[in-house]
């Protein structure tokens, strides 16, 4: 069964303009982790702010496992989505420790419930003697890591990533990429990673949509 | 279709910070319309009198202060600009922020600083008739006059057009001025065809601003006996004891100035001398050598001293001589209002200016936006006096409405209560300063970037929690800097200040103004060092700030 599907989503800035996005239609089954390529400025990056719902469409509708996320009648507000997604350059809260961001969003939970999540996200990441330092004092790939911590802490059904590695040294990028590949098959997670890197995509989704200008 | 997606906009966009915005917005503007209705009012008696004889005088003395002033400080702000920015000579680091300074002395107490200085009696000529034995020509010295208030005026309004076009010239301007000294032209011909075009919408900027300070003036013009506009709007409320009348001068006054605004935007909008790319090379500063660099330090040297170090040594001067009699208990009464009405006043501005910024910084771009930002920033353009009018006016028919709830309550029908109380001044502070306010925290919003606050609405928090636990600790820099300086233009303020406070309540400010206007000057200096001192701390703050972010 499609677990998630955008159908005939249209996107443009402001009313007058030209549509950036053109009655886009993609599907996607439970646990897939589908790349989708492309040069920059073909409006990738605004699929996935769409699909987040930091960006309206003009028309077309998303829904992930049975729940409409937006259509013509309704908007679900990003906070209500259940999506998670790490940014270009992470957006780690600068103000508050790694720990404190993995925790940001685990309200709702029993004090016990989310110490124990906590410990599950900074294991799977390999963080735990970093839980008390601040963001600017992790290397590019520690940050991507306490990134991905707070993305999957509080159980998205979907996890976007948009340019992961445009941050990163070269030398870096090989063993990073490596590791996020062993990080979301370990964490079974059905994602969508946005990247111009035809490397990056290869290396590790199941699946590539092109898109073009 | 359209009508189910309309609606779901509606419901989407419609919160308690947007509600809460556009009550604070219009509130914003609900002084300037009542004074723009009262175009349309019915013209009474004295309408016909003070067309004929005053309205054509004033507006014209209004003007000539204007254009004087304009064409000075565009001279004195545009030639300091550039030698700091394009050279190196003794000192210039300390000029880069002496120049500033003037800033921190509000053009009213160093009108009647000078104003008393240069008198008979003053420091001044004292000192030519008893140490040189030389008694002047009583008219070298005549300040109280148009040319001395384009003087004063030019002495402390022009850091406005020197800190935008010295600004611009750091940041903007190197490609072009390189490539014309590579070109081979010489530094006057590279001012002139060059620096001077480019240069042009940040002077018309700071001219821009100077220009509505010297319209928003009151002391200055008073103190010297000019009949500006603002003044011939004190006389027919004072003097004539005619409301709408003043009104109707107010809305003209008002009028010219959203004119002038209109004409500013379509200036600007025709020509755009910004680079295209953001990236561009800081300015290379030459050395200047032989007598030119000793006329640049000189030059320098001589503004700082007229536009800061001599009225405020005469200050200190007074203040040794009258501390006796001023700093008593009535002193730190003074103090006391002055503090708890800023601090008042300012906690709601900043409150609102932070909710406006959220609700612009969501919408940016968007019709609502703009309009939004255009609303809030009115008070801050229209000036002191008019405002009060209007203020006054809404707060008169807001008393009126309200007359049977009093009644109810047994304050008495008929009375003006909200009119007799402090309320009136710190509505008319937060309208007049928002724009001050807001403007720190939109800059501060501007610098985070929105993706803090993406990533947090993702991670399940809603707008007003994502405000309190990312956006707050992320701009409290910026709304500090707001905080210090919307203080330091409340400490100074006079008009408002002046026309809207209860009785007998006094300020520092309006202290200061009738010490002077009792020919007390000398008493005057201790509450004008109190404002000076503010205004030399927000100053000093405000250059580090940018020091900071330039890093």
């Amino acid at each position: 069964m499609t677990y998630f599907q955008m159908e005939e989503i249209s996107f443009g800035y402001g009313t007058g303009s030209r549509n950036v996005i053109q009655e886009f239609t993609m599907r996607m089954e439970q646990g897939e982790i589908v790349g989708i390529l492309g040069q920059s400025g073909c409006g990738k990056s605004t699929l996935l702010r769409l699909i987040a719902g930091l960006e309206e469409p003009k028309a077309g509708r998303i829904v992930i496992n049975g729940r409409i996320l937006v259509d013509q009648r309704q908007f679900v507000e990003p906070e209500r989505r259940g999506v998670g997604m790490i940014f270009q350059d992470y957006a780690l809260f600068p103000h508050l420790t790694v720990e404190q961001n993995i925790l940001f969003g685990l309200h709702g939970l029993s004090k016990k419930e989310r110490g124990q999540r906590l410990k599950e996200m900074l294991e799977l990441v390999q963080m735990q003697e970093y839980s008390k330092r601040y963001p600017h004092e992790l290397s590019g790939g520690q940050q991507q890591r306490v990134a991905f911590a707070r993305a999957l802490a509080p159980r998205p059904a979907i996890l976007l990533m948009d340019e992961p590695f445009s941050n990163l040294d070269t030398e870096l990028k090989n063993k990073i990429r490596e590791d996020l590949k062993q990080l979301l098959r370990a964490a079974n997670i059905t994602s969508i990673l946005v990247t111009h890197d035809k490397e990056d995509a290869q290396t590790i989704c199941d699946r590539i949509i092109r898109i073009t200008r | 279709m359209i009508g189910s997606a309309l609606l779901r906009n509606l419901r989407r966009n419609l919160n308690g910070w947007v509600t809460l915005s556009v009550i604070g917005a219009f509130l914003a503007l609900l002084p300037s319309l009542y004074i723009l209705f009262g175009l349309f009012q019915k013209e009474t008696e004295n309408w016909q009198h003070i067309q004929e004889y005053m309205l054509v005088d004033s507006a014209l003395q209004s003007l000539w202060l204007v254009l004087g002033t304009g064409a000075c400080t565009i001279i004195v702000g545009v030639t300091l600009a550039w030698l700091v920015a394009a050279y190196d000579f003794p000192l210039r680091r300390f000029f880069n922020w002496a120049f500033v300074l003037p800033l921190a002395i509000p053009p009213y107490i160093a009108a009647y600083t000078y104003g008393a200085m240069l008198s008979y009696t003053g420091s001044v000529q004292t000192f030519f008739r008893n140490t040189v034995g030389w008694t002047p020509d009583q008219r070298y010295f005549d300040i109280m006059s148009m040319k001395g208030a384009i003087f004063i005026f030019t002495l402390f309004l022009f850091p406005y057009v020197y800190l935008i076009t010295k600004t611009f010239l750091e940041k903007q301007s190197a490609a072009f001025i390189e490539n014309a000294r590579l070109l081979g032209k010489n530094s006057f011909h590279t001012f002139f065809v060059i620096v001077l075009p480019l240069s042009q919408g940040a002077i018309v900027g700071g001219a821009s601003l100077v220009a509505f300070e010297v319209l928003n003036d009151f002391g200055v013009t008073k103190h010297f006996g000019i009949s500006s506009f603002t003044t011939a709007i004190f006389k027919t409320w004072f003097g004539m004891f005619d409301v709408d009348s003043a009104i109707r001068l107010a809305a003209w006054l008002m009028s010219f100035i959203i004119g002038l605004f209109v004409i500013e935007r379509l200036l600007r909008k025709r020509k755009k001398y910004s680079s295209p790319t953001s990236k561009m090379n800081p300015l290379k500063r030459r050395q200047l050598k032989g007598v030119w660099k000793w006329a640049a330090m000189a030059l320098g040297l001589v503004v700082v001293s007229l536009s800061f170090l001599i009225p405020v040594i005469q200050l200190v001067v007074w203040a040794t001589w009258t501390y006796e009699d001023v700093w008593n208990s009535g002193f730190s009464e003074l103090l006391f209002n002055t503090l708890s009405i800023s601090i008042v006043s300012i906690f709601i501005l900043m409150l609102l200016a932070v909710i406006v910024a959220n609700v612009i910084r969501y919408a940016r771009g968007s019709t609502f936006s703009l309009m939004l930002t255009r609303f809030i920033s009115m008070g801050y353009s229209i000036p002191g006096a008019v405002l009060s009018i209007g203020v006054l006016a809404v707060v008169i028919s807001v008393d009126q409405k309200l007359s049977g709830v009093y009644g109810w309550l047994g304050l008495g029908e008929g009375k003006l209560v909200l009119g007799m109380s402090l309320f009136m001044l710190i509505f008319a502070y937060i309208i007049r300063f928002l724009a001050v306010g807001y403007n720190a925290v939109e800059a501060g919003f501007e610098k985070t970037g929105n993706r803090y606050t993406e990533a947090s609405r993702l991670l399940g928090l809603g707008m007003t929690r994502t405000f309190f636990k990312v956006d707050l600790p992320l701009i409290k820099g910026a709304v500090f800097t707001g905080f210090v300086l919307v203080f330091m233009e409340i400490i100074k303020e006079l008009p408002l200040t002046l026309l809207l406070r209860p009785y007998n309540f006094e300020t520092l400010a309006t202290k200061a103004y009738q010490y002077a206007s009792d020919e007390q000057i000398h008493q005057a200096s201790i509450p004008s060092l109190c404002i000076i001192a503010v205004g030399i701390v927000s100053v000093f703050f405000y250059h580090w700030l940018g020091e900071k972010q330039a890093k």
